[in-house]
């Protein structure tokens, strides 16, 4: 085989196209390298184009169906609505990046921020009011051209109003001098009855005509031009831009790391000379005090980091970071106690009642009984045992996660149900080890344990994988309900906050958070897929 | 006393009260640097034997002997070939070589260590290949591989089941006369599990038939009294080959026909049936008429 190096890298590219399961995009990579277009071009309309073109009709159908549905949160968000979600929570994140920023900035880079959020603050200030100008002018104009659309109803209404007013009175006064009639004897109750039946279908038929016009009022009323919703929208924007320019400057010249640190040390030290002017023993001791209060105060603010606000992406990045813990620790049991499931018939036969009971156990139940037993652990101040205290040290790399008790439990949830699969698969593989191979480790007189790390767990790896594979698809699964349930900061807690606050952006957040969720379990079976093939020693088609 | 030996050996499976008896009362002394071929029908229990020299399995009833020892468990010592490779599919070709190596000289340095794989896999000329996988070799390829995993054990014994079994023709000629090559610059004691006539003749010193199973036992063995190296080509002209051939495959069938005999020997009379006859009476047939269809009354003519 002669192949020339464009050979080379193509069928490398091919190669990595297939370790990682991508074999949609095989066609094109041979048509760019010209291995037969047409084919190429056949298989592409196939099988990428076509499901393109589905998956348009689906998003088509969402945006069309959705917005008809209504609901009480309101109607169901097409996937623009979504989209804008998205950008909010992007926009979020950013804000409270330059927030974090402001914080921990210092010196005269700090100063250099304060001069650039004043100009861009008094720049959109500037526009905030030309915007709130134009747009009340836009309102104003709108209002005009409302009234004049609703002056004939509204005469109409008046109009008709006065009538059956009149024709009511009318009615009352036949009415009561056929009452009065009555009392004399000079005419039948019934004839009054009969009257007064008329009466009420009559009124009926007014109100009605007087609710048409008053309906149709209220309908040009409700719904402004379509230029004034666009210019109040734009006015909020810039409005929004403006109160965070406001809270940056605040953070920026008050809340920040260092002013605050530098006024606490003046202080200090402004007591260190009140001290030494002073000339009672109580007041020496009083500022001594003070000098101490406020060195402690000033160390801890060194050390202090800006609170940031949770966003999607802070909770995605919790929610996985919960999900390896859950995961790694499902692996760690599991492949050992498989392992010696596979290996001892008599174990198995010990662990087969436990895996038959336990396994179908809802993932609720095991985050309550973990809430209950892990959590006695972090008795009495969870927020002071050496776990969290380790973890949430603003020198250790992971203490952005914000570890507490309840992510803890998440975690055990996790491993707990996705033990299973694992622990499953991997007796499996160890039992059903070629004869053949444990033959030739007879005859090569393999040790236990080089028979366990040279034959046994290499054969068995293809299975092991598959089972960690299904597992952390069933840990990712669990996990989003678990945080819901326990209200771990990530994903799930985000969907049912989402739930529980019901903004107008609530719903499209929530289908956002749907979005993640899916793309994110996506990658990470992809990601078992292509360790799944590295470990596999044979050409690995089986799996897909 | 034989340097390997099978006494009064019989193997037999399931409960004492409903045994299965798969080898009775075998018998069998191979003399140290003899090539013994062992030749007999699928499932007559030829790799229960070889289990049996193996020290994989052991007997029922009788002894396995090597050197007067009993043998009771397996070892480098006893280098078992087997019938579908056996590579380790994970390793490739010189790490599957390495871990036999490192079984039979524990103490090698590296470089040693590396020599001696090199060696082996020269041997059966698989210098290319030494890094790929099992998956990534011919059929051939792999029974090569395996042979020199068997090889460098550097065993006393070295028991071939079936090995050739598996490959085509040509690749089997090819390795039939590596292996022959590799006993005769190396003597040892070589005991061959085959199915094939002419290549246990061409191999072997003695050739032993294994009756069919059950209660599978040796019969009388064939001495091949040709000189060495034996030539492929001016083979089928040799009147030794063509005598031993002959009354091998003669006695195979016999054997089988026993075999077949014993396991019906029942023979069921078949009632004798003339067929009947469908010419028409009325001389030839008249193709052109047809039939009258059912239910429809014919009208009288």
């Amino acid at each position: 085989m002669a192949d020339s190096p464009k050979d080379k890298l193509k069928y490398s590219i091919l190669k990595v196209i297939d370790v990682s399961g991508f074999k949609v995009f095989d066609p094109p990579v041979r048509l760019i390298f010209g291995e037969e277009p047409q084919k190429q071009i056949r298989d592409i309309a196939k099988y990428m184009l076509l499901p393109i073109l589905f998956i348009g009709v689906c998003i088509l159908a969402w945006d069309i169906i959705g917005p008809n549905h209504k609901t009480k949160s309101g109607e169901v968000p097409n996937p623009a609505k979504v989209l804008v979600a998205y950008s909010d929570a992007r926009r979020f994140d950013q804000r409270e990046d330059e927030k974090n920023h402001a914080f921990e900035v210092t010196g005269s880079e700090r100063k250099s921020e304060v001069k650039r959020v004043e100009s861009k603050l008094a720049q959109l200030e500037k526009e905030q009011a030309n915007l709130q100008k134009k747009s009340s002018e836009i309102a104003q104009a709108a209002q005009k051209s409302l009234d004049t659309q609703l002056a004939p109803i509204q005469e109409k209404y008046a109009a008709l109003k006065a009538k059956n007013e009149s024709a009511e009175e009318v009615r009352e006064a036949e009415m009561e001098a056929l009452a009065e009639k009555i009392a004399l004897k000079e005419a039948q109750p019934e004839k009054l009855i009969a009257l007064l039946k008329q009466a009420t279908v009559a009124e009926e038929k007014e109100k009605e005509a007087e609710s048409i016009l008053k309906d149709q009022m209220d309908l040009i009323r409700d719904n402004p031009p379509e230029e004034v919703k666009e210019a109040q929208l734009v006015t909020n924007k810039v409005a929004d831009e403006v109160q965070h320019h406001k809270k940056l400057l605040a953070i920026l010249t008050k809340e920040n790391k260092s002013v605050k640190e530098a006024s606490l040390l003046a202080k200090a030290k402004e007591d260190a000379e009140q001290l030494a002017a002073a000339t009672t023993g109580k007041e020496v001791l009083k500022e001594a005090k003070s000098i101490v209060k406020n060195t402690e105060r000033a160390e801890s603010t060194s050390e202090q980091s800006y609170p940031r606000t949770a966003t999607i992406f802070w909770q995605t990045r919790r929610s996985l970071a919960t999900v390896f813990v859950g995961f790694i620790i499902a692996a760690g049991v599991a492949i050992p106690l498989g392992i010696m499931c596979g290996l001892n018939r008599i174990f198995m036969a010990c662990m087969t009642p436990l895996i038959s009971i336990f396994r179908p156990v809802s993932p609720v139940v095991w985050l309550l009984i973990f809430q209950i037993i892990v959590g006695a652990f972090f008795l009495p101040d969870p927020a002071s045992h050496p776990l969290f205290v380790f973890m949430n040290d603003s020198l250790n790399p992971f203490s952005s996660l914000q570890t507490n008790p309840a992510m803890i439990f998440s975690a055990c949830t996790v491993a707990m149900c996705a033990l299973w699969p694992a622990l499953v698969n991997t007796a499996l593989g160890v039992s059903a080890i070629d004869k053949d191979h444990l033959n030739v480790a007879k005859v090569l007189k393999l040790g236990f344990w080089s028979r366990l790390f040279k034959i046994v767990i290499p054969s068995s790896l293809p299975l092991v994988f598959a089972g960690l594979r299904i597992s952390l698809g069933v840990g990712w699964m669990v996990l989003i309900a678990a945080e819901a349930l326990s209200s771990s900061d990530g994903l799930g807690k985000f969907v049912w906050d989402e739930y529980q606050n019901g903004s107008s952006q609530s719903f499209a957040n929530i289908i956002l958070a749907c979005f993640v969720v899916g793309i994110i379990g996506f990658f990470l079976d992809r990601l078992m897929i292509i360790l799944q093939r590295l470990v596999s020693f044979d050409d690995g088609s089986a799996t897909a | 006393m034989a340097f390997l030996e099978l006494d009064n050996v019989t193997v037999a499976f399931g409960p004492a009260t409903n045994q299965t008896v798969v080898l009775k009362d075998i018998s069998l002394e191979v003399e140290e640097n003899e090539f013994v071929a062992i030749i007999g029908f699928s499932g007559a229990g030829k790799s229960t034997l070889i289990s049996l020299l193996a020290g994989l399995q052991q007997p029922t009833l009788g002894e396995v002997r090597k050197n007067g020892q009993l043998v009771t468990e397996p070892g480098p010592d006893l280098g078992l070939m087997f019938q579908n490779y056996s590579l380790l599919p994970w390793l490739s070709v010189n790490d599957n070589i390495k871990l036999a190596v490192k079984t039979a000289f524990p103490k090698l340095s590296k470089t040693e260590l590396a020599k001696k794989i090199e060696h082996y896999v020269k041997m059966v000329k698989l210098g290319h290949a030494g890094d790929r996988k099992p998956h990534e070799l011919s059929g051939g390829m792999r029974q090569r591989a395996s042979l020199a995993r068997t090889l460098s054990l550097d065993p006393e014994v070295l028991l071939l089941d079936e090995p050739l079994s598996a490959l085509d023709a040509l690749t089997r000629s090819e390795l039939q006369d590596q292996i022959l090559n590799i006993w005769e610059t190396d003597k040892r004691t070589v005991v061959m599990i085959t199915n094939d006539v002419d290549e246990a003749v061409l191999m072997a010193d003695r050739i032993i038939p294994l009756t069919m199973g059950p209660e599978a036992t040796l019969a009388q063995e064939f001495v091949v009294n040709m000189e060495r190296p034996r030539d492929r080509q001016t083979l089928n002209d040799h009147p030794e080959f063509m005598r031993l051939k002959s009354e091998i495959t003669s006695f195979m069938m016999q054997i089988n026909k026993e075999s077949k005999a014993f396991s019906s020997n029942q023979v069921v009379p078949m009632p004798q049936i003339r067929p009947k006859d469908f010419t028409p009476i009325s001389g030839t047939p008249r193709l052109k008429t047809r039939p009258t269809q059912p239910g429809k009354p014919k009208s009288a003519a």
